[in-house]
């Protein structure tokens, strides 16, 4: 095996409740079907990674948890993910009232071209009316959550654009923070950031694990090794369609796949 | 032979690097011409009388103040109708309205709308604004005339500038729980907003250098003072232009020089304001 097993992860998972889960889940972009049939528990307080080779289905996996795939003409699931025994896609789900309960950090870092300060700001300030010492309190507290504050504390008032491409992610990581979800979604969060950036994340992600439930999507094994509690692999059938092939603690999947196509994949022999 | 090909090659891009030059000059020289042609020649007119005073004997003599300040409000006019109503319809276009043939049919009329003749806006305004709606020929009539043709460059600048806002920003955005109004008041319009004001001057400039549409809806040669409301007629530098070169025997050269010099200069001073704000608004954004 080409991993390095002392990156394995042998984190206990210290909940074994069940924040999310997918039951029968297949999601279609108007004919073409993109994730078939996947039932998978996600346990909360937990960091669970989603693996799996280019296009199976990863990202629209993880968009499911907070509806962005709503925003795709054609989009249309069948099945259920169900958030405290309600199914998000229930007619009468209010769409914004479960993305501020369901965060998501993006592959590239997003900041609004705004100053750090509002773009911490700018979940908060959307969701009613509140006064400057709250905020200032909400971004404080957000910034440092998300390991940023002491290189930001002085330069609120600039740009987020001139941050550099970590310190963007980290903000990012903030904004989403200051709105208190449950859930943080991220998806491929360090693809675009060197090595040094990329494990001053998963420190972070680390850290938020204790209070956050967390779903990753990478496509970096050590990091789905080193980071995650869980972990979900995900495969393309011959029609192209996302199934789950295995699901376990990470520290099994890694060193003890059940199938074969688990271990091919994590041995390197195709993806 | 290896080096009388690279020869070939180097005499090839040389060729077609030349071209470019050409192309870009045949462009440029014309345009630098005309502008140091005018102001050579209307120089002379230029006096602080010539910019404050009304004109006088049939615009022979006097200046030509009624003329700058008709057209500023004809701008102002057309910018307070079109602005408003150009940017909700772009809005409305790109970010709700389905993807269906109406909408298609819409977006390809709007298209057309900026090709069609001015005279022919003119002839609407006369029908609709000055007649119909009773405005008779005044400064209001104009300025919804103008706001109609300025209307197609708005909303097709606004929608541009409204798609060419990265998805990212909008999913950022969704992402943290704000609405969808919530996204684009925030964040795709603010990102959208020197597209959108660049649009809006540079159809200002256009309606500030109109004359057929103007023509026929209420712009006069001669008025001795300032509009006093918006049902009052105007002068404008474009017709006023106009008349003193095609209509006033004996006008002197220089006079109609002198014209056309200043309403360049309004005309490019706009253009170039629209510029400024663009490039300022990209340093605010980016800069540390």
């Amino acid at each position: 095996m080409s991993l390095d097993h002392t990156l394995l992860s042998n984190r206990a998972v210290r909940s074994a409740e069940i924040q999310l889960k997918t039951e029968q889940v297949s999601l279609f972009y108007g004919t073409f079907q993109a994730l078939r049939n996947i039932s998978l528990d996600i346990r909360e307080k937990a960091i669970t990674a989603i693996i799996g080779p280019s296009g199976c289905g990863k990202s629209s996996f993880l968009r499911l948890f907070n509806r962005m795939n709503d925003l795709i003409i054609g989009a249309r699931i069948d099945g259920k993910v169900v958030i405290d025994d309600i199914n998000i896609y229930d007619r009468d789900i209010d769409v914004v009232e479960l993305r501020k309960r369901v965060g998501m950090v993006f592959q590239k870092p997003n900041p609004f071209p705004m100053s750090v300060f509002e773009n911490v700001a700018f979940g908060p300030r959307r969701h009613g009316r509140i006064n400057r010492g709250e905020l200032e309190g909400i971004v404080e507290r957000s910034l440092r959550q998300a390991a940023l504050w002491d290189e930001v504390k002085d330069k609120l008032g600039q740009s987020a654009l001139a941050l550099s491409g970590g310190q963007q992610q980290r903000l990012c990581i903030a904004r989403v923070l200051a709105v208190e979800p449950e859930v943080i979604l991220m998806d491929e969060p360090c693809s675009a950031l060197d090595p040094i950036a990329t494990l001053r994340i998963e420190d972070l992600m680390r850290s938020l694990s204790s209070d956050y439930t967390i779903v990753i999507v990478t496509h970096n094994m050590q990091q789905a090794a080193r980071v995650s509690d869980m972990a979900a692999f995900l495969m393309m059938e011959k029609d192209r369609a996302g199934m789950l092939v295995e699901y376990g603690p990470t520290s099994q999947l890694f060193t003890n796949p059940k199938d074969k196509r688990t271990e091919d994949y994590i041995t390197g022999r195709f993806g | 032979m290896a080096v009388q090909t690279i020869s070939k090659r180097e005499l090839t891009q040389r060729t077609a690097f030349s071209l470019l030059v050409l192309a870009t000059a045949i462009v440029a020289i014309p345009v630098l011409f005309i502008i140091i042609y005018i102001a050579v020649n209307g120089a002379g007119a230029i006096s602080w009388e010539f910019l404050t005073q009304p004109p006088s004997q049939a615009g022979k003599a006097g200046g030509i103040f009624p003329a700058i300040v008709g057209t500023f409000f004809l701008m102002l006019g057309a910018l307070i109708f079109s602005l408003p109503v150009g940017v909700l319809a772009g809005i409305y276009l790109t970010e709700y309205a389905r993807d269906n043939w109406l909408t298609r049919l819409i977006n390809m009329a709007i298209l057309n709308l900026a090709g069609v003749p001015s005279i022919v806006y003119g002839l609407f305004g006369l029908g609709l604004f000055v007649l119909a709606m009773k405005f008779g020929m005044s400064l209001l009539a104009a300025s919804l005339t103008l706001a109609c043709q300025a209307l197609a460059i708005t909303i097709t600048t606004s929608r541009e500038a409204i798609i060419a806002v990265p998805r990212e920003y909008r999913e950022g955005s969704l992402a943290v729980g704000a609405t969808k109004w919530q996204t684009i008041r925030h964040v795709v319009l603010p990102h959208a907003l020197p597209g959108i004001i660049t649009g809006a001057i540079l159809s200002m400039s256009r309606a500030a250098g109109e004359t057929a549409p103007i023509l026929v809806v209420g712009a006069a040669f001669i008025l001795p003072g300032l509009p006093t409301s918006p049902f009052d007629q105007f002068m404008a530098l474009p017709y006023h232009l106009y008349t003193a070169a095609a209509h006033v025997p004996g006008m002197p050269k220089t006079t109609i020089w002198g014209i056309a010099l200043v309403l360049l200069v309004v005309v490019l001073s706009f253009n170039s304001l629209a510029v400024f704000i663009r490039v300022r608004i990209r340093q605010r954004r980016f800069g540390s």
